[in-house]
This record gives structure tokens, sequence and C-alpha cells, in this order.
């Protein structure tokens, strides 16, 4: 009965290791994520100082600030232009809210290891979370600018749906977005310091060359197909859908632009990772 | 323990003689390149303290910067085991906008401490830092002595098994330069060690007993630290 009884034993002691194993790794993932949340957390509050200074201005700065960006488009659509069409004040929010979120994500992640020289030449630490915190230092600037949708459905008595259910997803995918440009973009200001606001300003194009003025169902039928390709198309008709429509947006209008921050992720982090090893030698 | 074995740093620069990474200089064409280090070994054992001499250029500050992580090789091989705490530069990674306090949180947590440890230890910092009233001023307002005291005080409270110091405790006042003086001998006899480049010989021989003279990268002379400065000195006079 000794073998037996020892097989079972074993067995029990494999069980357990492998249990002792799972649980050694889910710890170590677990205190792995906790430290993430800590470095982010660091990270954004410094940058978010930064962005907004200190004192009771911070507050108004931050509230304010997407209203002293976008204002100037929504003066000219809505008041200047006096253009036709459903609510074209609430249109154009849709898509620059969303916008900018990238837009200053990507300009952020651009001087982020200048504005963190002193640090990345003085320790060592995982510079790989840099871009990510400028992106959620923006996402924080973001919530003040969903305000202007707010303003904009108030202006024009747009009542909001069931479907606004829906924001989550696609502040979520508007995020991946974002830190999908934000660490190309950081590697391009890297290697070509003096070409940065090209850079920034070839995320400005993208605003045009996509539904950012006037919804898709606006555009010649010519042109559509080729604005679908633009990432931006998708989350600016995802906001209209959400806030203008009422309506639920479609999958591929999430889909594109989420797999297109999932691909870019997916090639430009691996060459942050191992380019972020030489960031002391070009800051410092 | 510290090993290096042939281990070397090297810089890629573009035509305009701008530092670049090795991405760049992939998609870039190179101007030059040049090794701040190259063929460096060596071994400091627990407990050790290593004054690194050596003329401006000589690579102290690529050393010591390799052996904080900031940098890593090019080539060979390098260990360092122990948590290391650093004060590399006279900015210490202190952010001019930040007060003290905010920028010691920061510091605290990206040196390797949970942001609960590290506001647990912020008091600590204050008075360590001797910093009073100005640890909640921002440090664009310090001088340059109180950001390396309150850098130091955040690298002595991560515990630090490791300390670099590179030159910047010679912008601390005599007061302040006794205590790295009896921070330096308590984490010695700990089994630490202390690894510091500067100009100050005094100062260096009471941190460290040993002493690498570096010339153009590569080490010159390695030994106790009396001798491997008189030699230093000697040479440098006769250049």
């Amino acid at each position: 009965m000794a073998a037996p009884h020892s097989e079972a034993f074993d067995a029990q002691e494999a069980r357990l290791e492998r249990a002792r194993t799972r649980s050694g790794w889910l710890a170590a993932h677990v205190a792995s994520l906790r430290r993430t949340m800590d470095l982010l957390s660091v990270l954004t509050a410094a940058d978010l100082k930064f962005r907004y200074g200190r004192g009771p201005f911070q507050v108004v700065r931050w509230l304010f600030d997407p209203f002293a960006l976008v204002g100037v488009y929504l003066v000219l659509i809505t008041v200047v232009l006096d253009r036709p069409g459903t609510a074209p004040g609430l249109s154009i929010a849709c898509a620059i809210v969303p916008f900018q979120l990238v837009m200053l994500g990507v300009g952020n992640a651009m001087g982020a290891l200048t504005l963190r020289a002193p640090i990345i030449t003085n320790m060592a630490f995982r510079r790989t979370l840099l871009p990510l915190s400028s992106v959620l230092t923006e996402a924080l600037a973001f919530g003040a600018s969903l305000l202007l949708i707010a303003l904009m459905m108030g202006i024009y008595d747009v009542a909001p749906t069931a479907a606004i259910a829906w924001l989550p997803v696609v502040l979520a995918v508007n995020l991946i977005l974002a830190t999908g440009f934000a660490y190309p973009a950081s590697l391009f200001a890297l290697w070509f310091r003096e070409l940065k606001p090209f850079a920034l300003s070839f995320v400005r194009i993208l605003f045009f060359l996509g539904p950012g003025l006037v919804p898709l169902s606006e555009t010649s039928a010519g042109a559509r197909p080729l604005l679908e390709l633009n990432p931006l198309t998708g989350l600016f008709e995802s906001y209209r859908d959400l806030f203008l429509y009422g309506r639920s947006p479609s999958a591929g209008q999430l889909v594109y632009p989420l797999a297109f921050g999932v691909v870019l992720l997916a090639i430009a982090l691996p060459v942050y990772r191992r380019e972020q090893r030489e960031f002391a030698k070009v800051v410092g | 323990m510290i090993s290096a074995e042939g281990v070397g740093v090297r810089f890629l620069f573009d035509r305009q003689r701008r530092v670049i990474t090795a991405g760049a200089a992939r998609l870039r064409r190179i101007g030059s390149e040049t090794w701040g280090l190259r063929g460096v070994s060596f071994t400091i054992d627990p407990g050790e303290g290593v004054a690194l001499l050596g003329a401006s250029g000589s690579g102290k500050t690529t050393l010591l910067r390799l052996l904080g992580g900031v940098y890593t090789p090019d080539e060979g091989r390098l260990s360092v085991g122990g948590r290391v705490g650093t004060l590399l530069s006279v900015e210490a990674g202190l952010l001019s906008l930040l007060t003290g306090r905010e920028n010691a949180l920061q510091l605290g947590v990206l040196a390797g401490l949970s942001r609960t440890q590290a506001r647990a230890a912020l008091e600590r910092v204050k008075s360590r830092s001797r910093l009073d009233v100005y640890f909640e001023r921002p440090v664009s307002s310090y001088s340059q002595g109180m950001r390396a005291r309150l850098g130091f005080a955040v690298a002595e409270a991560t515990g630090p098994q490791i300390v670099l110091l590179d030159e910047v405790h010679e912008a601390f006042d005599h007061e302040f330069r006794q205590v790295i003086e009896d921070c330096g001998r308590r984490i010695r006899e700990q089994g630490g060690i202390i690894v510091a480049a500067g100009h100050d010989h005094a100062m260096l021989e009471r941190l460290c007993d040993r002493a690498l003279h570096l010339e153009h990268g590569a080490i010159h002379a390695d030994g106790p630290i009396a001798p491997v400065r008189d030699a230093y000195l000697a040479a440098s006079a006769a250049a």
C-alpha cells in the first residue's frame, strides 16, 4: 500500500506545488500591477502640476483649457459660418473632444523626455511608462472637455439617451488610440528632434482628413471610403452616435480605431523598450 | 557586490555632433562614435568604499551612471547586487516646478518604494534634509546645496545598499558633509557599498579606502586611495 500512498502523496504535493507556483505567479503579477499603478500615479500627478500649475487657478485652467483650445472652431462653425445641418456645434464638439485627447497626448509624450531629463539622468526607473503617463495626464484634462459636449447638448436641446451607456467603451477606445499614437510620437521626437512641429501638424491633418468638421454622412460618396481609413473617423462617428443621434455606435466604428491603436502599440512598444536604455545619453 | 567584466558604453553622434540612440543611428547617417568607457573590469565587495578619480571627461560620470542603471552597457557584463541610491547630478533628479515634498514622493516611488512607503518617509526626508519650510516650496527656489540635501535625504530614505555620488556631495555645507560621511560609514558597516566621484580628495578619502583612477574611459590604476590619488595628482601636475 506504500507505493500508491506515496503516489497519491506525490500527486498531492505536485498539486500543492502547482497551486503555490500559481499563487506565486499571481502574487508577483499583483505586486507588479500595484507597482505600475504607483509609478503611473506619481508620474501623472507631477505631469499635471506642469500642465496646470498650482494654486486656485489650477482648477480654473483645467476647466477652461478645452474651451480655449476648441472654442475657436465652435465659434467659427456655429456663429461665423452659420452652417446648416443637425446641431453643427454639437457635431463638431463630438469630433474635437476625442481629437484633443489624441493630439494633446501626442504633444505631451513628445516633450516627456525633456521634461524629465533630471530624473532620467539620475536614476533607473521604468521609462516605458512615460508616454502612457502623458496620455493619462491628458485623459484627466479630457474630463473637462466632456463638459463642452454637455454644454452643446444643452444649447441645441439634445437630450441624452440610453446609448450613453456606451460611453465607457468609447472612452476606452479613445484612450487606447491616444496611447497608440503617443509611443511612436515619443520615439519620433527622440529621433528627429527638429521635426517635432511636423509630427504635431501631421496629427492635426488627420482631423481634417476625417469627418471632423462635418459628419461622415455629409461627405461625398467618393471620399467616404478614404475617410474611413482614418482611425479617427470611427471615433468621431461613435461620439456623434452617442451624443447627437442617441444611438449605439456600430462595431466597425469602434473596432477599427481600437485595432489601429493596438497595432501601433504592438509595433512601437518593443522599439521604445529597446530605445529607452539610451534616453539618458540623449537628454543628459 | 558589484562586478564588471570588459564593460563599455558607446555614444553615437549625428553629423551635428548631437548624441543619438542606436535606433536613430539606423535611420540617420551617423557622424561619429566614441566610447565613454571601454574594457572596464573590476569588482567591488560588500563594505567597500571606492573613489573614482580622474580628469573631467575621463569616464567617472559614465561609470556611475552605468552602475546606477541610468546607462546600460553596450558591451561586457555588469552585475550590481543591491538596492541603489543615486545622487548623480546637482539637480539630483528634482523637477523645479514641484515642491520638495512632491519631488520626494515622486523620487521615492521611482526609486522603488510604494506610494504608502514613500508618503510615510516624507517627514523623515524633511527633517533629514533640514529644509524646514522650504520643503513645501518649489525646488526652483532652492540653492544647489538645498537640492543636493533633498536628493541625498530621498536616496537615503529608500534604504540603499549601494550609494553612488557624483561630485554633488561637494555642494554640501560643512555640517551636511558630516551627515554624508556618517551615513556612508553606516552603510559600509552594514555591508553596503559607496562609490563616489569628485575632486574633493579629502572628503573622498574619508568616505572611501580604495580608488579607481580613470583615464580616457579606461581604468588606469586601482588600489588603496592614498597611492592612487598621489600618482594621479603627480601625473596631472606633470601634464
